[in-house]
């Protein structure tokens, strides 16, 4: 990653020295001049392609990243063969696509949709993005020397931070590093933002065109508005008053907050496509269900319990996976231990108790809010029933221990 | 997603420290007794550095030392933390990091370290193979750690997380997989038992 802040600054030389460029929709299977300056592009992105098969938080599961594959094909019809969609775990609603085919999905983003058609429809968004060739237009305006500028202010910033802790950038700069805080390094970050940043009118235009994206490849043209609408009901949800009264965004990139008039267009242009397309959402809850523990624990780590007690109700409201849904909702008010927060992580673990798929860690967590209860009896009949359904677990020792110390006090 | 108008985070540790000998705010904890806190003394078989002030959500009660730099080895060591004290400490108040609470319990004490860590630039944070262990006179859980830069290096940890007189004690050693890890683990382990609680 150290080589980045010099390729940037020799694309912004590049950049410097080229004309404008005649920005149209591309063609499938078209690759630029490697010596203009999309190919400079494409080569960039090339690299950063390379990095993100090595990075740790690459989801390689075959079955996911086939799903995926499959998806973005039926949105994306003969462009399919040009895109490459990888799945990174990392538990912010986001997708990109670069001009050369880099596609990335994050794992937020799964977990949010509530089915196919809403991952489908944001695949289409930026796929409208790619086949607008809208990258290029940013080169055509000369507002990506601004970015890369930006990307590279950046990077020096992040050079500086060790002589001068708590420096201030410009605020475009900022709302990056804010919205993904420690989470990813901010070089890639900069460098992800400089493509990725795009016009209000751009991101109106790729609305559109993934909503009819979606429509044409069959899935339900109102996951579009649905799939904004829960995003702006996640940041009302959350735990902290200035997150609240922020603006929601399509992707960790978008400057442009999900504004009503999106989508209200996108309600006005849904009016005009056929109606009753399908929804796809047994299929995605079962290629997603293999991770739901991993990623509704990676969500719980931001700490920010009443979104992911949001993401969780949208999870639930199908009645599927209550055991570990649940489980995950105790967990986000035994964390959050707000007032009355332990009884309702207590009626959590009660209610994922009563299902096949609740986790064994249900009953050692429920043994430890009996146990703060004062409820004896009911602590040891969970330690025990967690001893009993989790022999091998290594902390049932721990357990053990409890369930002693309470037998010796009774 | 939300947007946040704040300051930077200071990158502290992975871009401050790469060299040690850069940096004027490092000191050097030579070898022998190391003054965690008030009667909390552990000794030191070699010489390390004391990289306490270039680590990210520093607090007073939080040391971290190293020999070849936080990319290669570090060792956190914490004076009792009492309810509402950190191992990392938020840079804002949107972003919490994991807190002591008068009432946790044992697996939340677990949860405290791999949250903690978390919170650091890792990923996937494991916790294995929990066992009893002791810091000097406060008995608590020795515990082995996996987890990923996100560049997608392995890392491995050892620790203890202990409890004596409500105050929690934490001593924890991370280290890339290869090499690293294995190279220190002998002199983490000498200061662990080496641990004396006044
Ligand atoms: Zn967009």
């Amino acid at each position: 990653m150290r080589a980045v802040p010099v390729s940037l600054a020799a694309l912004a030389a590049a950049l410097a020295l080229s004309g404008p460029v005649q920005a149209a929709e591309r063609l499938a299977g078209s690759r630029p001049d490697i010596a203009s300056v999309e190919g400079g592009l494409w080569g960039e992105m090339d690299k950063v392609e390379a990095e993100a098969r090595t990075r740790g938080d690459l989801n390689r599961d075959p079955a996911l990243n086939a799903y995926m594959h499959e998806i973005m094909c039926k949105v994306a019809g003969p462009h399919c063969a040009d895109l490459r969609v990888y799945v990174m775990d990392r538990p912010y609603f986001n997708a990109s696509m670069a001009p050369n085919g880099y596609t990335e999905i994050w794992s937020g983003l799964l977990l949010r949709a509530s089915d196919e058609a809403e991952v489908a429809y944001v695949l289409g968004h930026e796929f409208g993005h790619f086949v607008e060739t809208h990258s290029l237009e940013r080169y055509a305006a000369r507002k990506m020397r601004a970015n890369v500028a930006m990307a590279a202010s950046v990077v020096v910033a992040v050079a500086g931070a060790s002589s001068a802790a708590g420096a201030t950038t410009s605020g475009e700069a900022q709302s990056i590093i804010d919205a993904t805080r420690g989470t990813i390094d901010l070089i890639y970050y900069a460098q992800m933002a400089a493509l990725f940043r795009f016009t209000r009118e751009q991101e109106s235009e790729a609305d559109l065109l993934g909503q009819r994206r979606a429509g044409q490849a069959g899935y339900d043209v109102a996951a579009a508005m649905e799939s904004w609408r829960g995003l702006i009901a996640e940041t009302q949800a959350s735990d902290f008053k200035r997150v609240r009264r922020s603006e929601s965004r399509s992707s960790i990139f978008d400057s442009h907050p999900l504004s009503a008039d999106r989508i209200a267009a996108l309600e006005t242009q849904a009016r005009t496509l056929t109606p009753g397309g399908e929804r796809g959402r047994a299929r995605h809850r079962a290629a997603i269900r293999p991770f739901l523990p991993a990623w509704l624990r990676d969500d719980l780590r931001r700490r920010d319990f009443g979104q992911t007690l949001a993401v969780i109700d949208r999870l639930a409201a199908g009645g599927e996976d209550l055991g570990v849904l649940n489980y995950y909702r105790g967990e986000a008010y035994r964390l959050r231990r707000g007032e009355g927060d332990l009884a309702k992580a207590r009626e959590a673990y009660l209610a994922a108790s009563g299902q096949p798929d609740a986790p064994a860690a249900t009953w050692r967590e429920l043994g430890d809010i009996h146990r703060r209860d004062g409820a004896r009896a009911a602590a040891k009949a969970a330690y025990e029933t967690y001893l009993a359904k989790a022999p091998q677990a290594e902390d049932a020792w721990m357990v053990q221990d409890s369930l002693s110390s309470l037998e010796r006090s009774s | 997603m939300t947007t946040l108008r704040t300051t930077i985070r200071p990158l502290g540790i992975a871009a401050a420290a790469l060299s040690l000998a850069a940096c004027a705010s490092v000191v050097a904890a030579p070898a022998g007794a190391f003054r965690v806190g008030s009667g909390y003394e552990v000794s030191l078989g070699r010489d390390w550095s004391d990289i306490s002030a270039v680590m990210a959500g520093k607090t007073r009660k939080v040391r971290l030392l190293s020999i070849d730099g936080p990319l290669l080895n570090r060792l956190y060591l914490t004076d009792g933390l009492a309810p509402g004290d950190f191992l990392i400490k938020p840079e804002i108040k949107e972003r919490p990091t994991p807190v002591i609470r008068k009432d946790m319990s044992a697996s939340e004490r677990l949860e405290f370290i791999t949250d903690s860590v978390a919170a650091l630039e890792y990923q996937r944070v494991e916790l294995a193979k929990p066992r009893p262990g002791r810091i000097g006179e406060a008995s608590g859980v020795r515990f082995d750690l996996t987890a990923q830069t996100r560049e997608g290096l392995d890392i491995k940890g050892a620790g203890v997380i202990a409890e004596r007189g409500g105050k929690t004690y934490v001593l924890l050693y991370l280290a890339p997989a290869e090499h690293y890890f294995d190279a220190s683990l002998a002199k983490v382990e000498a200061i662990m038992a080496s641990a004396r609680l006044g």
